[in-house]
Parts: C-alpha cells; structure tokens; sequence
C-alpha cells in the first residue's frame, strides 16, 4: 500500500497508467467495433458501447496491468455482455434483431446501394440476425467471435473455457445457426 | 493432444482441425481412411462456410479510421471528467478553439440542416401529391414533421449553386426588403438578442418548454441563456422573361418556363424561435435548444402545384438523387425535409415526446442533434453528449 500510494505521488509515474490506457485504448477499439458492430449493426449504437467498455476499463487499474491479451479478452467479455444486455433490455430481442436490419438502415455504414440491391442486403442482414437470436448464448458469442477472426486462445480467454472446449462449441454452434436459418427461410 | 487413428476423434477436434487450431498429426490419416469422420468434417466444412458468409453480410463495412478513434478517445476523456465536471475548471483549459469547432459540429450540422432544410422546402412545396389540393391558386405547406433528405458533400454543393440560381429566375424579397437577384442565404434572422425566459415567451408568443434539470450533463449551469430570433418572410416571383434570359445565357435553351409561371410567387414564413443555450463558456459541455412555430410556405399565382414542382424539380443542376428523395416524401405538405450530410452525421428516426422526429450524430461521437416536430412546434436540440442522453433531455422538455 505505501508503495502504491508513494508510487501514485510521483508525476512521472502518474502518467505510466494513462499511457498504458491510451496504448490499449489505440490497440483495442477498431477490432472491438468490428465485434460489437456484428452484434448490434448500429453505429451510434456499437459506438456508445465501446465508450461504455472502455470507461469502466479505465476505472479498473489493475485490469490494466494485465497483459493485452487478458486486457483484450476482458474488454470483449464486457463489450459483448453490453451490447446483449442492451438487446436484451428492450426486452424484444428477436424484434429487436429484425429491426437492426430493416429499419435502421440509415444508421449503418453500409456503402450506398441501389434501392433493390439495398433491400435485399438488408433482409439478409435481418435474417442472419435472427438466426443468431435462436442460437444459445455462450455458442453464440463463440461464433461471432471466431467468425470475426479471433483465434481459440483469443475465444477461450474471452468466454472463460478452455481451449479444447471452443471447437466443439464452434461446432455446435455453426449447426445451430445454420439449422435456424434454412428454417427461418423456408418454413 | 494425442489421437489414436483407430478412435474416432470428437467434432470438437475436427473443427479445430478445420481451422489448423489442431496439429495432431493423425488426424488426417484418420480422415483418410474414416467414411464416417469424412461426412463428419465435410458437414462442419460446409457450417463453417456458411457460418462465415452469413456473418460476414452483418460485418462493418470499413474499421474506424484513425481521426474516429482519437475522437472517440476525445469523448471518453470527457465522460472520465464528468464526475468532477462542477468543480472549477482552470480558465487556461475553458473551451479551447479545437474544442469549440467539435462540439459545435453537431450544433452547425443541426442548425445548417434546418436552414437548407428551408431552402429545399420550396422545391418540396410541390411534390405530386399536390396535384389533388383544391388549391389550384394558393397552396399551403405548413410544417407537422421532419424527414430525413441525405445528401453528399457533392449534392450539397449542387442544391445550393442551384437555389442560388433563383435570383436569376426572378425576385427575391427577404422581410420588408427587396432585393431582387439576391441569394437565399439572405434568409438568415438577424442577430439574435438576449432575453429572460419571460420575456422570450412574450415575444414568441407561446410558452417555452425547458427540459428537466435532472436530464442536464454533470455540472452544467441549470439557467440557460436565451436569445429570440425574429420571425422572417421570404418570398420569390417568378419572371418569365428574366428566366428564359438567364437559361438563354447559359446555354439551356432546353429549358422553357410556361408562360404562367410569370408572376407566380412562393411565400415562406419562417417563425420567430427562441435558443436556449447551456454550458459552453466556462464549461466544457454545451447544449442548446431551440423551439420554433411551424413553417409555413404558401404558393400564390396562376400554376398549379404540379407544374411548380415539376419545374422546380428539373431545375438544372439539382442533383437527381436529392431530387427523387423529395418526391417520396409522403405527407409533403406536413413534412419539413431535413437536409443529413452523410459524410459528417449518422442519422436514425426516433420518437420524442411522442413524435417521430431525427436523431443524428456526428462520426466522431463528440456530439449529437435531435430535430422533430411536436405540439406544432418545431424542436432542434444539439449537445456534446451522447445521442442517448440527448434524447432523455428531449424528452424531458416540458
């Protein structure tokens, strides 16, 4: 404690953590959006959560200290529980999924397209969103984890499993989607 | 992990031999020699590509760019102050000029969508389903909700050297003034004087609405300042012979205005509105309000709506897309469109106080704008704040 408190005394060390927090800020948010976006398909929406994972990353020295990797899983753990927490707090988190693909188009950052081109992109978003919806949590979040380019080390940090756990639940989670899917297009 | 050949490994193994994240070295003797684990891996194969693809439809189309993300950094430094936000700030960290251009944008973006959004409403004036308004000779737009008009960087420029050409296809007159050939950019209000609440009511003529202390960011200042900015009168006659000189002299002699458009004139009223500004001078965050009557355009002379609008239109110069946003606005003579530069705002519709109305914010995150229409009074509210605070203060208007 005398250590820490002197340590937090001194001016120059004030700024190591505000460094650290700035490295891991630059290192970390552009693959984080690219997570939280698959979730959420809103801009605004994946940009209010990152802000949401890095204040309470900020407020957390000692997660901090932890090398990247752990940081890096812990700020997809946190970013992924906001961004299903804020699905789930509307309490409609099918309708909600649907609407992110179909109603609030203008509000990703999608490039422009043609009218149909664009409707067709958007009914394939909002059908791939809720077949994601159907498929259970933990497998869910293994899914759009691996299929935005973590490695199983990266995946089994973040969901807490060891890493001979992730293929089989990669597995069964890329069979429940696509079940879901082919079920959801022809009923 | 070590995989005898004679035992069939898990699927679990199998995906992860998929994705090279297994190495045993059996595992492909296995395969060869394994109808079973072969349809097993091909079935993962085929969930995995699929998986992949479907996933990658619902993927960000770009990563944030390096400016978007010291930005973002930017607003989270602010929100990491927040908690301290009431204490005093010393005067050589108050609101510095880099500052004051971030957390303006919005207000700017905000405040030059409504503005355009004026101008544009005089080609809105005269959407199709004008054709069915009893009013051959004098038509009304009078503004009950906000839509939404994207425009480019490109189009932008394209709208306003186009509106620009009105002063060559007629007179403008700005309030009691005449100024024939003048620019639309002379429907600017004056500058706006300072006033209490009270007084500001007196002079709008309704009561203002102030949003709940509560909603307000940490530590900002819970009296606004106010400011009253008078009601304006725009109006543009067409002349005939002006026009087909104009079009002549350009070389758009494919241009040809109808006889009856000689005289025919667009009145738009723009109402007095009143701005409440918080915070901003001695505090880093800033907000303002702005409430403001309906607008009201009125159509006069002897062209029915649909020729206005189709002249209006196919004005040369007015980017097609713009064009064809305003003719599927439904509702258009209720409707005020507002102009959303894509490459500055992100934009969604949303509900406050019950009505639909905009909500934008800037690609940086830094701030955020709301416009909509309530009660027969048009709102324009823009902060350094997150969209979703900007909404509670919204909605807390009262």
């Amino acid at each position: 404690m005398l250590d820490m408190l002197t340590l937090a005394e001194t001016p120059d060390s004030m700024a190591a953590p505000i460094d650290r927090f700035d490295a891991l800020f630059a290192h970390c948010y552009a693959e984080l959006y690219g997570l939280i976006y698959r979730v959420l398909g809103e801009r605004m929406a994946t940009e209010d959560i990152l802000q949401d994972a890095f204040l309470k990353l900020s407020a957390d020295q000692l997660i901090q200290q932890r090398p990247d990797p752990e940081v890096g899983a812990w700020l997809r753990r946190v970013g992924l529980n906001l961004a299903f927490n804020r699905i789930r707090g509307e309490r409609r988190a099918r309708a909600r999924l649907e609407r992110v693909g179909r109603l609030e188009l203008r509000d990703t950052d999608q490039p422009t397209d043609s009218p149909a081109s664009l409707l067709v992109r958007l009914e394939d978003q909002a059908e791939v969103r809720r077949a994601l919806a159907e498929v259970p949590e933990r497998q869910r979040e293994c899914l759009l984890l691996r299929h935005s380019g973590y490695s199983y080390a990266e995946i089994a940090a973040t969901l807490g499993v060891a890493v001979g756990s992730v293929g089989v639940l990669l597995a069964r989670a890329e069979q429940a989607f696509r079940a879901t899917y082919r079920r959801q297009i022809q009923p | 992990m070590t995989i005898l050949s004679t035992t069939c490994p898990d699927r679990g193994a199998w995906r992860a031999w998929l994705d090279r994240e297994e190495h045993a070295p059996d595992l492909a003797l296995h395969l060869d020699a394994c109808a079973a684990c072969q349809r097993l891996v091909d079935d993962l194969r085929q969930n995995a590509a699929f998986a992949n693809e479907a996933l990658h439809t619902v993927s960000a189309s770009r990563p944030p760019s390096a400016p978007e993300i010291a930005l973002a950094r930017e607003r989270l430094a602010r929100r990491e102050r927040q908690p301290v936000a009431a204490q005093p700030v010393p005067s050589s960290q108050e609101t510095t000029p880099v500052f004051l251009s971030r957390i303006s944008t919005p207000w700017r973006v905000a405040a030059s969508g409504i503005a355009a959004a004026l101008l544009v409403s005089l080609a809105v004036a005269f959407t199709p389903e004008g054709r069915t308004a009893a009013a051959a000779f004098l038509a009304q737009f009078r503004s009950q909700q906000v839509a939404a008009v994207e425009v480019t960087p490109q189009s932008q420029a394209e709208i306003m050297r186009t509106l620009n050409t009105l002063g060559n296809l007629g007179t403008i007159k700005s309030g009691s003034t005449s100024t024939t050939g003048a620019r639309p950019g002379l429907l600017r209000a004056d500058t706006p004087k300072q006033v209490t609440l009270a007084e500001a009511a007196q002079q709008v003529g309704f009561q203002i609405q102030t949003p709940d202390p509560a909603t307000l960011p940490t530590g900002m200042d819970r009296t606004p300042r106010v400011e009253v900015m008078p009601a304006q009168q725009f109006s543009f006659t067409f002349d005939k012979a002006k026009a087909a000189e104009y079009f002549r002299s350009t070389g758009r002699v494919d241009v040809a205005v109808p006889d009856k458009f000689d005289g025919a004139t667009l009145v738009v009223s723009m109402p007095a509105a009143v701005l409440l500004q918080y915070g901003g001078q001695g505090n880093r965050d800033a907000l303002m309000i702005g409430e403001a009557g309906e607008l009201v355009v009125d159509v006069q002379g002897k062209v029915t709506l649909d020729e206005m609008r189709d002249f209006l239109l196919s004005l040369p110069g007015l980017p097609k897309d713009t064009a064809d946003q305003l003719r599927l606005i439904r509702n258009w003579n209720q409707t005020l469109p507002v102009p959303i530069p894509t490459d500055k705002v992100n934009w969604k519709a949303e509900t406050f106080k019950g009505a639909q109305g905009l909500l934008l914010n800037d690609n940086s995150g830094v701030g955020s704008a709301a416009i909509f229409q309530s009660g027969g009074h048009l709102y324009g509210l823009a902060g350094s704040m997150k969209a979703s605070d900007l909404k509670r203060v919204a909605d807390s208007l009262r």
